[in-house]
């Protein structure tokens, strides 16, 4: 048995413990989002297809697991789906010219040697790739936070149906901010453990400081950290402002009728 | 514009001086990455003229065609004995650019000037050795700043202060342990994840007891999942860990590997721990006498909610960086079982592990928070 099925294993046994039915559904999404990410990377092999338009693909399967399997389809699911594609949207049209300026794609040339006996030159855009992987590094906690300020927005609205667009925008604004914190945490160390090597590696070959901070490989981490944090900031505003949108306008059709 | 003058006179003396601050951080800082060569001992050349020599289709044994191009460059030094001289480079470049890139008039380049040329005081050559990106991490830093100062307000504010005192804990970690031969990676990131779970909380979410609670449970639950990683990989002696594939290696794999492991999974352990606390102590704050029972059956099923979208959020983080070296992989004709098997294998071991925290922790945070909640109940 491997390291990995033995964890899978005992994940899956914690979260039927804890969870119950909604747990096994927890664990199913995983498995079905790892479905998509081996499938899309598949298809990220063929050079003629952009891999932009292959993450924007993948970024919309994966919140619809996300958000309509766990949730269900609703109206607060369809909003929190469409605060997340638009997020994307722009995120990714930010990270493309950010990773085309700073030229960070690719690998860099602490990675290199070992890629040695590899063919390098495949035709496929390294440019487009790299910004595929700090969106999709990201998309697990936009929709995360596109759901849990979707949700608490139509609880307020309910209890109070009398409620102005510009407070129901402010109620959203002040619950993203309460996810904010800890969601960027959980970016931040998740970051921190995957490049620990690197970080160590720095360390012991003595690399100075401006080294360190123009090096390919080091630069693209930040930058992935950065755009990551920017991401997670940008989704609060938009979901708040589409949750308030959309309930208002749905109270004026009523009020018509 | 009236309600800029608005928001002007709204604002108080504190919050001009900071914003005053910020702006000046913002503009000294970024005029000092676009002048700042005579730091660097580094020759840097800034490109003036490119011109595009030599274009050549090419086609690998695997049948991937790209496009391969020469350029010759003719850049300006800007620093070092040579400054102000210029100097010609040649670059290839592929249209994939997986090492390598085309460069325009204004990148700014670290090279090496051949010797030979400066002796006999002809044309200056060289190599280009790394682009300097030092400016655009600049930039991306303040997009980052501005994002979350506006979104977030202090919350936003607190989140950067997290991140760069973690950071710099971390480095300084890192440093004790790389200088000091007898020092053990796991102790001092144990002894550091008590730092980082501490301030990160306290900058979360203030000093009180939900913090408290927060903390204790944090540092329980992921110690629990250290050892239930450890004992797996034990027993199964650590088979389907394909540690050769790990990058960047200068000591032990399996510590390294470990402390990763350790480090990514406490930020959703806390993020589990402060989430729960945070409702237990709200709901009991609304009603003193409510059951215990209550309290577990609530709090229950406010960790079914998160369990979910938590052990996402670090799964995605963990497999994404791997999506450049599997499409390398898989285009150089390597087997689809083998490339997966082969780059995943750490990263779905690191992400699993840190599920098995993550779900953990939301029974640990549940009786933490019951326990610091009704113990105030007691006191008074």
């Amino acid at each position: 048995m491997t390291v990995q099925v033995l964890l899978a294993g005992i994940l899956f046994l914690l979260m039927v413990l804890i969870g119950g039915k909604k747990g096994a559904r927890s664990f199913f999404t995983l498995f079905m989002n790892f479905g998509v990410f081996l499938i899309i990377i598949i298809v990220m092999t063929i050079p003629t297809i952009n891999p932009v338009i292959l993450t924007l693909i993948a970024c919309t399967a994966i919140s619809s697991i996300n958000l309509f399997y766990i949730n269900g389809v609703n109206s607060k699911t369809k909003t929190a789906f469409l605060s997340s594609m638009i997020t994307i949207a722009i995120l990714l049209f930010f990270i493309v010219i950010v990773t085309k300026k700073a030229m960070i794609q690719g690998f860099g040339e602490e990675e290199i040697e070992e890629l040695s006996v590899f063919s390098l030159n495949i035709g496929v855009d390294f440019v487009k790739i790299g910004a595929a992987v700090i969106i999709m590094s990201t998309i697990g906690s936009i929709t995360d936070i596109a759901i849990s300020i979707a949700s608490p927005m139509r609880e307020v609205f309910h209890h109070h149906p009398s409620i102005s667009k510009k407070d129901l925008f402010r109620f959203g604004l002040s619950i993203g901010r309460d996810v904010l914190g800890t969601d960027t945490n959980t970016l931040f160390f998740a970051f921190f453990g995957s490049y620990l090597g690197l970080l160590i590696w720095f360390k012991d070959l003595s690399y100075s400081f401006g080294e360190i901070v123009n090096s390919k490989v080091f630069s693209a981490e930040v930058i992935t950290i950065l755009c990551a944090g920017i991401g997670v900031a940008l989704i609060i505003p938009i979901t708040a402002w589409i949750n308030a949108y959309y309930l208002v306008k749905a109270r004026e059709k009523d009020a018509i009728k | 514009m009236n309600i800029i003058i608005n928001k002007l006179k709204k604002m108080t003396y504190k919050q001009i001086i900071l914003y005053t601050i910020i702006g000046l951080c913002f503009v000294a800082s970024i005029i000092f990455v676009n002048h700042n060569y005579s730091f660097y001992e580094r020759p840097i050349a800034k490109v003036v003229k490119t011109h595009l020599e030599d274009t050549t289709n090419v086609t690998d044994v695997h049948h991937n065609k790209d496009r391969l191009f020469t350029q010759r460059i003719v850049a300006e030094l800007k620093n070092g004995k040579e400054k102000g001289k210029q100097i010609h480079l040649t670059n290839e470049y592929s249209s994939s650019g997986a090492y390598d890139q085309e460069y325009h008039a204004g990148n700014e380049l670290f090279v090496s000037i051949d010797k030979k040329n400066i002796e006999e005081n002809t044309d200056l050559t060289g190599t280009i050795k790394d682009v300097k990106r030092d400016k655009y991490i600049m930039f991306v830093g303040w997009v980052f700043i501005f994002t979350l100062l506006i979104v977030g307000k202090r919350q936003g504010l607190f989140s950067i202060i997290s991140l760069a005192v973690n950071a710099a804990i971390l480095s300084y970690a890192l440093d004790i342990y790389v200088n000091y031969e007898s020092t053990r990676l796991l102790w001092i990131c144990s002894i550091a994840a008590i730092l980082f779970t501490v301030i990160s909380l306290l900058l979360v979410n203030g000093l009180n007891k939900k913090t408290l609670a927060a903390i204790a449970a944090t540092l329980i639950g992921t110690f629990i999942s250290l050892l239930i990683a450890y004992y797996v990989i034990q027993a199964t002696s650590e088979n389907g860990l394909r540690y050769e594939e790990m990058q960047f290696l200068t000591r032990p794999y399996k510590v390294v590997f470990m402390a990763g492991l350790f480090l990514g999974s406490l930020g959703g352990v806390m993020d589990i721990a402060i989430t729960m606390s945070s409702s237990i102590f709200g709901l009991y704050e609304k009603d003193n006498n409510i059951s215990k029972k209550a309290l577990r059956t609530s709090g229950m099923e406010i960790g079914k909610d998160i369990m979910g979208t938590m052990t996402n959020i670090l799964f995605f983080v963990y497999i994404s960086g791997s999506i450049p070296v599997l499409i390398l992989y898989l285009n150089n004709g390597s087997p689809l079982v083998f490339s997966f098997t082969m780059n995943l294998s750490l990263e779905l071991a690191r992400a699993l592990a840190g599920g098995i925290g993550i779900v953990l922790a939301i029974p640990i945070s549940l009786y933490t928070s019951i326990f610091f909640a009704t113990r105030k109940k007691a006191k008074s």
